[in-house]
């Protein structure tokens, strides 16, 4: 779920504005600054991904994503949902142009906490990579909700219940999005286990030309 | 009344139980309807029923040409502009001023002649969000002094508290203000030219050009996802809630990021053989005449008015 214009207090939206321009300066630095293309032309394919609505019972949800973005872009992936979700604001409307820093910060930073755990624990064999994937995308759904909870609850009391819904709405949606990143990853394991390398990462470290 | 000794100063409104579907249900049921009228409306579907609608809408028609005073506006001030308003219009607290907001937007919609198509996609992404804190807020807003709960009948549980159903109306309506300025702010130039305005105005270069590539290689991505879906229909594919269609989905997503991470290098290559060193040739020149100047005070002007407005009122 994103968050829209017009909810957060202004002090929450300017504050996670820095925040995550910082996190975004941090992450284009862990980046080749030739390799800054490359994440966009990723980020449409993620855009793309996320379009893809799952049944569940009566209704479908759609993914989030931002485990498999960790996974798969490592630090970069705060830098791809940053503009993916810029993306879907300006072309969909889904969360405000004013609440954009805050939907970057919480989708991005669940997204890069998730790539630090996958690439941690995800091991040498297939079976225990989708299962750290799996886990990877859960735990990144999971920590989305909490954020977004988080920010809510800086608008006082009174949002306290909308809170909680939007916290019971994610349930389902971390174990779909559980499951189904443990089988991506399990399938480009077999397929491509490069792609498990998270991508883009600078070979020297820290600095860049 | 039982509650209304423990609250006193809690105003209460006894309304009988068949107010209920007439005030609650029926209008909650109309607005359903109309939004998903309008959504299926306006969204023009290209695929079957059961599948997303995979198509991205393009940001600007006709180029983003065209000839009222928002088109010839200079687009650095319309973007900052803009930009320091929505700020100003997210920060309001009070209904009266939201609503005066949206009126404005109204405004700027008819001068601006934007498509309104378009415009109606945006308000039924809104709407789903705006929908669940019109529902969820009046019933979980907790009680406070000087509030007014309403009752229907003898379901004392299920207060609705009128403080809350206002502070969910005043965000929808500063969302809604804010959505409806989106287009005239975005389609009324053509995207490289806004992101040129943006890197002029201090943006690093890179981040418009990563805008721009990933905006046009979504919609080669899309069209790679719509061929991949229609051959796992052609191989007789149909969605169901089981760990069947959760794998099959699964391999769908492992396929196209299998498939765009190698185009994405192919992309590169291509670039880099035509020359690229970081830098796209700029669109246009830009200049900055009075009244651009004169357009963005008008415009800051109604802004400060809101703010000011809002806070007269405490």
């Amino acid at each position: 779920m994103h968050i829209s214009d017009g909810v957060l207090p202004l002090s929450v939206t300017l504050g996670s504005y820095a925040a995550g321009a910082l996190v975004t300066a941090w992450s284009a630095r862990r980046i080749h600054s030739r390799d800054l293309p490359k994440v966009a032309v990723v980020t449409s394919a993620f855009f793309v991904a996320s379009l893809v609505h799952i049944p569940f019972g009566p209704t479908s949800a759609h993914l989030l994503l931002p485990g498999l973005a960790g996974a798969l872009l490592g630090p970069a992936a705060f830098v791809s949902i940053g503009l993916g979700l810029l993306l879907q604001s300006i072309l969909f409307q889904f969360g405000g142009i004013t609440a954009l820093g805050a939907n970057a910060v919480m989708m991005g930073v669940p997204a890069v906490i998730c790539g630090w755990f996958f690439q941690q624990f995800k091991g040498s064999t297939r079976l225990r990579q989708a299962i750290a994937g799996g886990l990877a995308g859960a735990l990144g759904t999971a920590l989305a909700a909490i954020f977004l909870a988080a920010l809510l609850v800086t608008g006082g009391e009174d949002f306290f219940g909308v809170a909680k819904i939007a916290l019971a709405v994610h349930v389902p949606v971390i174990v779909i999005e559980g499951v189904v990143s443990g089988f991506t990853i399990g399938f480009l394991a077999r397929v491509k286990p490069a792609l498990l390398q998270s991508s883009f990462q600078d070979a020297a470290g820290s600095v860049h030309d | 009344m039982l509650l209304g000794r423990f609250m006193t100063d809690l105003q209460y409104i006894q309304v009988p139980l068949w107010y209920l579907p007439l005030l609650v249900l029926i209008p909650a049921a109309v607005a359903a309807g109309v939004v998903s009228w309008l959504g299926r409306r306006a969204r023009t579907r290209v695929v079957p029923e059961n599948d997303p609608d995979w198509s991205v809408p393009p940001l600007t028609q006709g180029r983003g040409q065209g000839t009222s005073l928002i088109h010839r506006w200079d687009v650095r001030c319309k973007i900052l502009t803009m930009l320091a308003y929505s700020f100003a219009v997210a920060s309001l607290r009070h209904l009266d001023a939201a609503a005066l907001a949206v009126l404005f937007s109204l405004a700027v919609l008819m001068v601006a002649r934007v498509s309104f198509h378009k415009v109606m996609l945006r308000l039924a992404a809104l709407a789903g969000f705006m929908g669940m804190l019109l529902v969820v807020m009046p019933l979980t807003v907790p009680n406070h002094p000087g509030d007014t709960i309403v009752v229907f009948g003898s379901l004392d549980w299920l207060g609705v508290n009128v403080r809350g159903g206002i502070l969910a109306a005043t965000i929808a309506a500063k969302a809604t203000a804010i959505a409806l300025l989106m287009e005239p702010l975005l389609s009324t130039a053509p995207l490289p030219m806004t992101l040129y305005g943006l890197s002029r105005l201090g943006v690093p270069d890179m981040a418009g050009q990563m805008v721009l590539l990933s905006y046009r290689y979504l919609h080669v991505f899309t069209h790679e996802a719509r061929r991949m879906t229609a051959g796992m229909q052609a191989r007789g594919f149909a969605k169901k809630t089981n760990m069947d269609t959760l794998r099959a989905l699964a391999n769908f997503l492992g396929m196209l990021f299998v498939r765009s991470f190698e185009r994405t290098e192919r992309v590169f290559d291509a670039m880099q053989a035509r020359g690229y060193k970081g830098r796209f040739p700029d669109p246009g020149q830009l200049q900055l005449r009075l009244s651009d100047i004169f357009i963005a005070g008008i415009w800051v002007a109604a802004g400060t008015g809101l703010v000011f407005f809002d806070w007269l009122k405490g």
